[in-house]
């Protein structure tokens, strides 16, 4: 772990953020599977959902997982050009062009999801994508707002 | 305007061209119309048009009720026309199998509607009969989403704490659903329940899984009616999430629900050239 | 005689109660327009002027739109079950309309009949209502027309009744509510009084006549196909309550979770197998109207409904409980007309 300035809130210093990641089964969960067979280091607080596609990924899984207790979510799939199913991403590209604008206007910090391309062969960027949301993550401190939400009362 | 009404629907209904016509009446002068559906040409004179024929009646054309009623022809207004074509792009509806009345309208509600002040479809487009006159000018796409832009103003922990008090209020009458014309599912998302798949009940987490579910699945379909924000009984103003999900598909891919029955929706296409710059 | 009581004193009161922990609801307005019933943080939320009612109901306060029944864990074969905490903090439901209040006694038969239901009775134990009588009234307002009114006292622990210039003039019907205004109040020969009450529209004997006949009836589609299946009417009616009961999970742990529903939604009545008894639209306003004058009367001896009108005031598309009565009445009155019933039908809406 990173060396971190003690926290004056005590949440802060245990704090390990929880990230999920939906990724597509052809190219970002192979990037993520190359990642390891090489042996790259990446902090262990994302937890991977594998869906056949990005064009799959139903935006109320973002939803789903901040409800579940995410501090943070990433989208990642296939390359434009690159899709397995030839255009499920382009799909997915222009239903998060919409869901972010109406995300923002609900008053949800748009610095808690991530989107990104990474192929089969890019192992080292999943590696640093998951690195850098991992430690803005922590910087940001829990989604309370959200936990705050889901509160059943 | 009236006048010219009951006789196009006279002679629609005498003709046989039409078994119903789904239109606005009014019992009472001190209430609102309301809808009506008038099956005989004896019927006709309790057709009204005024101001304050607010409610969106395509909502009805998919209804099995209406539908049994037989071959319908509809009072719009310029906004609701709009409706019609999504539901024909959509493949809800069978266009040739309908006579659309479209009134001009220079504005409805009392006080107007906040959507009427961005109004550029005073004449009905798309219709097959247009009763009165009107002119329809191009309006500044910036103040269709004027009241959004205002609200969007506000820092996001703003944003956040007003719909955190808007969203409170929301007792899942599923009013906003019930009264959307592009809200035809037979089974809503909202009703599934084997499995789940989001709450049903109206805690603050379940309600804001309903109205981010609700609103996109409008996205790119929504014409702008604000039939939801009027029929919420809690006041929640929902045309704002309605509006940003509009206006994101207009700036980002120059696309408005309901103006071109030939145009691909925004949703279920593409275009590799399509710009973001939030994928990293 | 009477014992009034100074407007500030009230909120004073209002916020004094909140200060002891005290549960306060009562109306305030939403945005600029919507009047609500609320749980109230501090007395200026208050609104004690006078204007026809609130858009809801202050069912909310004994039967909230959610709440909790218990809690569960899953661990492999074992269930862990631990109770809901039961509501403990006393409330009060302050400015109240009589059309809410009356809805209480009639919601008490319900809710104690074949099973006592613990959280709305423990709620009920806890509440004091104060109404606030009634000097306006709009055209949805039909009390006088189902045995209330503007001071209808049913429910009520103590009523108020505006003198004007800040002042109420208060009365107590209940221990409670002696108990809430105990050494508040002046001695004074000031009375208050209640506006007209709206008009008195619906004979319920005519309708009722009309239910126990005709159940298939062309009236229903005819008069109801409009409706678009929304709940707005039960769920801010003060004495519809109907319920589901779903599972809140996360994991391996949830809640079990009863919520409001409703018999206009296309859901309530499908079955596993996928039939519905009632498919139909005009079929679900029908049940509706049966439940409320007919079933409910047979079962409880009261109707379900107050008067208060806001099923018509919060309805899409105007419908609601009068104008399916009043249609109701006009056949029947058209029925009269044509045969020798003529007299007297004539006698019955004369009463």
């Amino acid at each position: 772990m990173t060396h971190k300035q003690p926290h004056p809130d005590p949440d802060m210093t245990t704090f390990e953020p929880k990230i999920v990641a939906y990724v597509c089964n052809w190219c970002t969960y192979l990037g993520a599977d190359l990642a390891g067979t090489n042996r790259l280091e990446y902090p262990p607080n994302v937890r991977i959902i594998r869906l056949p596609c990005t064009g799959r990924i139903d935006f109320n899984l973002i939803v789903k997982a901040f409800e579940t207790g995410a501090d943070a979510v990433l989208v990642s799939g296939c390359h434009p050009g690159d899709c397995h199913y030839t255009s499920g991403n382009y799909h997915a590209r222009r239903r998060w062009t919409l869901f972010r604008e109406l995300l923002d206007t609900l008053g949800i910090e748009m610095d808690r999801i991530h989107f990104t391309w990474i192929s089969a062969a890019e192992g080292r960027k999943w590696q640093q994508v998951i690195t850098e949301i991992t430690e803005k993550t922590r910087q940001m401190g829990p989604y309370l707002a959200y936990k705050r939400i889901c509160r059943v009362s | 305007m009236t006048k010219q009404l009951h006789k196009v629907c006279r002679e629609l209904l005498e003709s046989g061209k039409v078994q119903v016509i789904i239109g606005y009446g009014q019992k009472d002068r001190g209430q609102p119309p309301h809808p009506v559906f008038i099956t005989s040409p004896e019927e006709v004179e309790g057709l009204v048009w005024n101001d304050q024929c607010v409610a969106n009646l395509t909502t009805y054309l998919t209804r099995k009720e209406i539908r049994a009623l037989g071959k319908p022809a509809i009072i719009v207004k310029g906004c609701d026309a709009r409706a019609i074509v999504v539901l024909q792009r959509e493949s809800q509806i069978d266009r040739s199998a309908m006579v659309v009345i479209g009134m001009a309208c220079n504005g409805v509600g009392e006080p107007r509607l906040a959507k009427c002040a961005a109004c550029d479809a005073h004449v009905p487009a798309h219709v097959d009969i247009t009763i009165g006159e009107a002119v329809s000018e191009p309006v500044d796409p910036e103040r269709r989403y004027n009241d959004l832009n205002v609200f969007m103003t506000q820092s996001t922990d703003e944003r956040m704490d007003y719909w955190q008090d808007e969203l409170e209020r929301c007792v899942r009458c599923y009013a906003c659903r019930q009264v959307c014309p592009l809200c035809y599912c037979e089974r809503c998302v909202a009703d599934k329940n084997r499995p789940v798949r989001f709450s049903t009940a109206p805690t603050l987490k379940g309600n804001y899984a309903w109205h981010i579910t609700r609103a996109f699945h409008l996205a790119g379909r929504c014409i702008g009616c604000d039939e939801c924000t009027r029929a919420c009984p809690a006041g929640i103003n929902l045309r704002l999430l309605n509006l940003s999900v509009a206006r994101a598909a207009e700036n980002a891919f120059g696309y408005r629900a309901g103006l071109d029955p030939e145009a691909e929706p925004v949703i279920g296409s593409f275009s590799t050239q399509d710009k973001e710059s939030f994928i990293k | 005689m009477s014992t009034i009581i100074g407007g500030q004193v009230l909120r004073d009161m209002v916020n004094d109660w909140i200060g002891d922990g005290k549960r306060v609801g009562g109306p305030g307005y939403v945005g600029n327009h919507l009047i609500l019933y609320r749980w109230l943080h501090r007395s200026d939320e208050l609104l004690l002027e006078s204007y026809p009612r609130p858009h809801n109901s202050i069912k909310e306060f004994l039967f909230p739109s959610h709440e909790k029944l218990y809690h569960y864990k899953i661990d492999g074969q074992h269930i862990e079950l631990s109770e809901a905490v039961l509501p403990d903090a006393q409330q009060i439901i302050f400015a109240a309309r009589p059309c809410d209040a009356a809805s209480l006694p009639i919601l008490d038969h319900v809710f104690n009949w074949d099973y006592r239901d613990v959280f709305y009775n423990r709620r009920r134990s806890l509440t004091t209502v104060v109404t606030l009588a009634c000097q306006d009234h709009d055209a949805h307002c039909f009390c006088t027309s189902v045995g209330g009114g503007p001071d209808d006292e049913r429910g009520s622990d103590a009523m108020l009744f505006a003198l004007g210039q800040d002042q109420y003039e208060v009365r107590c019907f209940t221990d409670k509510g002696k108990a809430l205004f105990e050494g508040k109040l002046e001695e004074s020969t000031r009375v208050g009084k209640v506006g007209p009450g709206p008009e008195r529209r619906l004979d319920l004997e005519t309708v009722r006549e009309f239910l126990k006949t005709d159940f298939e009836s062309p009236l229903w589609e005819r008069q109801t196909l409009r409706c678009i299946g929304c709940g707005a009417c039960a769920y801010n009616c003060p004495t519809c309550h109907c319920f589901d009961i779903t599972d809140e999970k996360v994991g391996s742990a949830g809640v079990r979770m009863r919520s409001w529903d409703s018999c206009q939604m296309a859901m309530f009545t499908v079955h596993a197998s996928g039939h519905n008894p009632r498919s139909r639209q005009p079929q679900r306003q029908r049940q509706r109207i049966y439940h409320k004058f007919e079933i409910y009367p047979s079962k409880f001896g009261e109707i379900l409904c107050t008067g208060c009108g806001n099923c018509s005031r919060v309805c899409p598309v105007g419908l609601g409980i009068t104008p399916v009565l009043t249609a109701i009445q006009e056949e029947q009155a058209a029925r009269a007309g044509t045969g020798a019933a003529q007299e007297a039908g004539r006698e019955k809406v004369d009463q």
